[in-house]
């Protein structure tokens, strides 16, 4: 890769934003458990009662400590995106070198299921098996990540294509170089710009995917969510508790989407040289 | 002599395109049946079924021999040829929780879906698109970089929080706006009321949505047309003298088109779960509606054909667009 990639980076303040965003939002679902003043399960305080010291942001319906839902909601959502982004990305890849590696049948078949997956709108199919299976959150975010891996792996295939024809992997096929070695020795490392992009943007669609679905109601209710914790406090709108319990999630989320949004593309801007042409340098 | 070659040449191309498009043709059409096939066996595929839901939760007690009754009231099995029959005859059963034909609940939720999702994505498409022709022109001015800034941050902010603030500010605080439904119910309305209640009642979710798809289409109508303002065909036409409204509309932005299009185009193959958040949130009784009710009832007729109505759909207008694609920009079909 490029030498001043780091300078670049530095010097995008897309990028700046964004990491500084995802980097708290990160602390926070790795802290934010410890950091919580109660436990957001405990039903024993004064139900809808406004900010104190005590509690930051007041108290629910149920007599629950809102601040400590949010920051179990920030955890539980950040796992779900980072899990699905893992493994959409593990599988994005792993499909996307094997089809442009060997080519033949094996394409064919993977680009075909690539292209069915692409045409099915995976927010149905997730519906249809939370409604009728109840499964785990980490079984649906395994499931997305099954319906989400065809767009990394079409532009990971592509690449592979053009690398297998370039001097360095002839010349290393040449020396005898087993199928494997090339894989890992040579193609793995050459793409990992494509890696980053492409896990930044899923983990943007499955943050993006769960807090559908739990607005929705399709998780346990009793799971601590930003989607479940805006569905349950439109209800209770009139009684004026829309900035302490309706805003602070709204904005967890929004904040969240827009930094990975940042991420992707500041990624893609400073690591894709075909992008940095009609992004420009000077985005901002 | 050269002539009748050129000519067999051409008529050799024309046959193996329509080859082609038969060939496309013919795989949708095997993929139409194939999810036609798993629409048919699904009910035998998934646990539980309407007669538990209704009667597990109830105090009525029921005995084994009126449960296998009422299974076989509500299951109407006669072979997958019977099934294709029904399906085409528009005869879809019957929903379990309403007892009305699933067809006419399909066909009273499809308008609305139809109008907010269309009118939704023409607005938006129309507005993303001139705004990101007339950006690309202007490039590294300082509208097109506050354009951009600004559309970034709205592609961040998920529709959830759109649509809720929306509803929150405009519909329950201000009470400007409904808070539910797509028209006011057994209103005796002339014509033009009954336009102004539907247009009243569409403005919010249809806001939502508009707010949701205009940042992405910004940023590739904007992308495409940077790409294409560096043609040297576009120097040409500056150096014919051509006005630079001719420039950007007729000769640039046509090239920019094919991108946008297409997005459009999935847009609206995905449109029964498109809207499927947003009508939830205002209450729109659209097809997501439909569908995320029925689900709930584990209805099981209205589901099937929900989905399966859809996915054809998501076939049918990804074909369209296969064979539009030519005629939009004819390199593609030379391309081939």
């Amino acid at each position: 890769m490029h030498i001043n990639l780091r300078t670049n980076f530095i010097s995008d303040p897309w990028f700046l934003i964004g990491a500084s965003f995802t980097t708290l939002f990160c602390l926070i679902a790795l802290i934010g458990p410890i950091l919580s003043p109660h436990d957001p399960w405990e039903m024993s305080f004064d139900p809808i009662s406004p900010p104190t010291i005590e509690h930051i942001l007041g108290t629910n319906d149920c007599g629950q400590d809102i601040f400590s839902e949010l920051l179990y909601s920030i955890h539980n959502t950040i796992f779900f995106g980072l899990s699905s982004g893992f493994t959409t990305l593990i599988f994005g890849v792993a499909i996307g070198l094997t089809s442009g590696w060997y080519g033949g049948k094996i394409d064919l078949f993977l680009m075909r299921l690539a292209d069915i997956l692409l045409a099915t709108p995976s927010i149905m199919i997730l519906i249809l098996a939370a409604s009728f299976f109840h499964p785990s959150p980490i079984t649906l975010a395994l499931l997305l990540a099954l319906l989400m891996w065809p767009t990394i792996s079409k532009v990971v295939r592509a690449n592979t294509l053009i690398l297998r024809e370039s001097l360095h992997i002839k010349a290393a096929k040449q020396m005898g170089a087993s199928n494997w070695y090339i894989i890992k020795r040579h193609l793995l490392p050459e793409m990992y710009p494509i890696y980053l992009i492409g896990f930044t943007s899923k983990i943007r669609s499955a943050v993006f995917m769960e807090a559908s679905l739990a607005f929705l109601g399709l998780f346990d209710p009793t799971r601590k969510s930003l989607g479940i914790m805006i569905s349950y406090s439109l209800k209770y709108y009139y009684l004026g508790i829309w900035w302490n319990w309706l805003m602070p999630p709204i904005i967890c989320l929004s904040v969240l989407i827009t930094a990975t949004t940042f991420l992707a593309i500041s990624l893609e801007k400073v690591m894709d040289p075909r992008l940095k042409e009609s992004l420009g340098d000077n985005l901002a | 002599m050269d002539n009748t070659i050129a000519n067999f040449g051409n008529l050799l191309k024309i046959q193996l395109k329509q080859q082609k498009q038969l060939d496309l043709i013919i795989a949708y059409g095997l993929a139409a049946l194939t999810m036609t096939y798993l629409s048919y066996s699904l009910p035998n595929l998934l646990p539980g079924d309407f007669v538990t839901t209704m009667y597990s939760n109830s105090f009525v007690t029921i005995t084994a021999e009126q449960e296998a009754e009422l299974r076989n009231f509500y299951s109407t099995d006669a072979g997958f040829g019977d099934y294709i029959i029904r399906l085409l005859k528009l005869d879809w059963g019957f929903s379990y929780s309403s007892l009305t034909p699933v067809s006419s609940l399909f066909f009273s939720a499809l308008p609305w879906t139809l109008l907010l999702m269309g009118s939704a994505n023409f607005i938006s498409i129309f507005i993303g698109f001139v705004t990101g022709v007339e950006a690309a022109w202007q490039r590294d001015s300082k509208t097109e970089k506050t354009m951009v800034s600004t559309m970034t941050i709205m592609e961040g902010i998920p529709e959830i929080c759109t649509g809720v603030i929306l509803l929150a500010i405009f519909s329950l605080h201000y009470q400007w706006f409904p808070a539910a439904g797509a028209e006011t119910a057994y209103a005796n309305h002339t014509l033009i009321e009954q336009f102004l209640d539907v247009a009243h009642h569409l403005a919010l979710p249809l806001l939502s949505l508009i707010f949701a798809y205009l940042p992405g289409n910004f940023l590739m109508a904007r992308n495409s047309m940077v790409m294409v303002l560096k043609q040297s065909y576009i120097t040409t036409a500056r150096a014919k003298g051509l006005s630079a409204l001719r420039i950007r509309y007729a000769h640039a932005a046509r090239n920019a088109l094919l991108p946008v299009v297409t997005r459009f185009c999935l847009r609206l193959s995905f449109m029964v779960t498109g809207a499927l958040v947003v009508e939830r949130i205002h209450s729109y009784p659209g097809l997501g509606t439909l569908l995320f009710n029925a689900i709930q009832a584990r209805d099981l007729p209205v589901i099937q054909a929900v989905v399966l109505v859809s996915s054809l759909m998501v076939l049918a207008i990804i074909l369209s667009l296969e064979l539009l694609y030519g005629i939009i920009d004819p390199r593609v079909t030379h391309a081939h």
